[in-house]
């Protein structure tokens, strides 16, 4: 979020900030014993299978995972661009 | 009874044995008595900190294997009273020595000390699990950088999975520069990560090199930045209310030039 908002202003986000991002991310996937890989391939099946009923740009596909207490919470995001893009209309 | 105190760190050269060595050493200027347990068996480095490894007759595995007494083990250092070092073994041994076994010497050893602190290899493996099996608290040693803190969360999961308690950290080569420059973590990004107590900052001090060179820990070096970092630790495991100063203290126009330059 404060990176995107910084390339807003044209200002290069500071290291320690993106540091900090990426490893928020990294020690969330090493408690969760989620292992990375199972995410990335689990990201392109999904992918594969919606991308038979819409279309959507594979760069804007995006998945995260949170700490929520004891329990992690896996987010996939998949932004298609409103119904016209949906496939057989 | 003394307390039994694992320093860790998962990544290796963040500084584990340094601090070790000017840890056990300030406890002993403090008038405690300690004894270092090198832990890290086949790759043993301690004794060349403490500038002792020409004094190695005996090791744990000697215990271990019964060629000598616990207590004839010890090496005592003659800079300062109360302070002894239990050498690992330079052959590498590593499965031949099990954690019941290390934690057998570790219990041994606190019946006749203050602190046992014991300095564990690098890793997650067997080394690091004899080095845990006796220990009541953990010091987690890292650096503020991206690899040193991933590794220190999973040496940290680890710990509390073996259920020792308390877990401290100790942030080690702080740079206030790198950090003004928004090119380094500062101690809340770490804390914030990592979810342990700090028990202290040591910041980057180059003197660190030449006394390893000479073998003389460098909080004998009174002046260094360093040696009063490890001083200021020593006195809070002992229990003293001892405030971490602000390292990142600056003057009124790099206040003003942070001003415009600060992270949001």
């Amino acid at each position: 979020m404060s990176i995107s908002i910084r390339h807003l202003f044209g200002r290069k986000p500071k290291s320690n900030s993106i540091a900090k991002q990426r490893l928020q991310l990294v020690i969330t996937q090493d408690r969760s014993e989620i292992d990375n890989s199972t995410n990335t391939r689990l990201l392109y099946e999904l992918t594969e299978v919606l991308a038979k009923y819409y279309e959507f740009s594979m760069n804007s596909v995006q998945m995260s995972l949170k700490q929520e207490g004891n329990s992690y919470v896996l987010v996939a995001d998949f932004p298609h661009h409103g119904t016209h893009n949906l496939k057989g209309n | 009874m003394g307390k039994v105190i694992v320093v860790t760190s998962g990544k290796g050269g963040v500084g584990k044995t340094t601090s070790a060595a000017n840890l056990g050493t300030a406890l002993a200027i403090l008038g405690k008595t300690v004894v270092l347990v090198d832990a890290d068996i086949g790759l043993r480095n301690l004794d060349v900190v403490l500038g002792l490894e020409n004094r190695i007759v005996y090791t744990s595995m000697d215990v271990i294997d019964k060629q000598c007494e616990l207590s004839r083990a010890l090496i005592r250092d003659r800079r300062t009273d109360g302070l002894t070092l239990l050498a690992a073994s330079q052959k590498n041994y590593k499965h031949h020595m099990q954690p019941a076994q290390m934690k057998a010497i570790c219990d041994k050893l606190r019946s006749t000390h203050d602190y046992v602190l014991v300095d564990s290899p690098a890793g997650i493996e067997h080394g690091f699990r004899n080095a845990r099996a006796g220990a009541d608290e953990a010091i987690v040693v890292t650096t503020p950088d991206v690899s040193a803190i991933r590794d220190g969360d999973r040496i940290i999961g680890e710990l509390q999975h073996a259920r020792i308690s308390p877990i401290n950290l100790v942030l080690n080569r702080f740079s206030p520069e790198l950090i003004r420059r928004g090119n380094m973590l500062d101690q809340e990004d770490v804390i914030d990560l990592l979810g342990i107590a700090l028990l202290g900052i040591v910041p980057e001090d180059t003197g660190v090199i030449a006394s390893t060179n000479r073998g003389i820990p460098l909080v004998y070096d009174e002046t260094s930045t360093g040696a009063q970092a490890y001083m200021r630790i020593a006195r809070r495991l002992i229990g003293q209310q001892v405030p971490i100063p602000d390292f990142e203290q600056k003057g009124l126009l790099t206040n003003i030039m942070n001003w415009f330059t600060r992270k949001s």
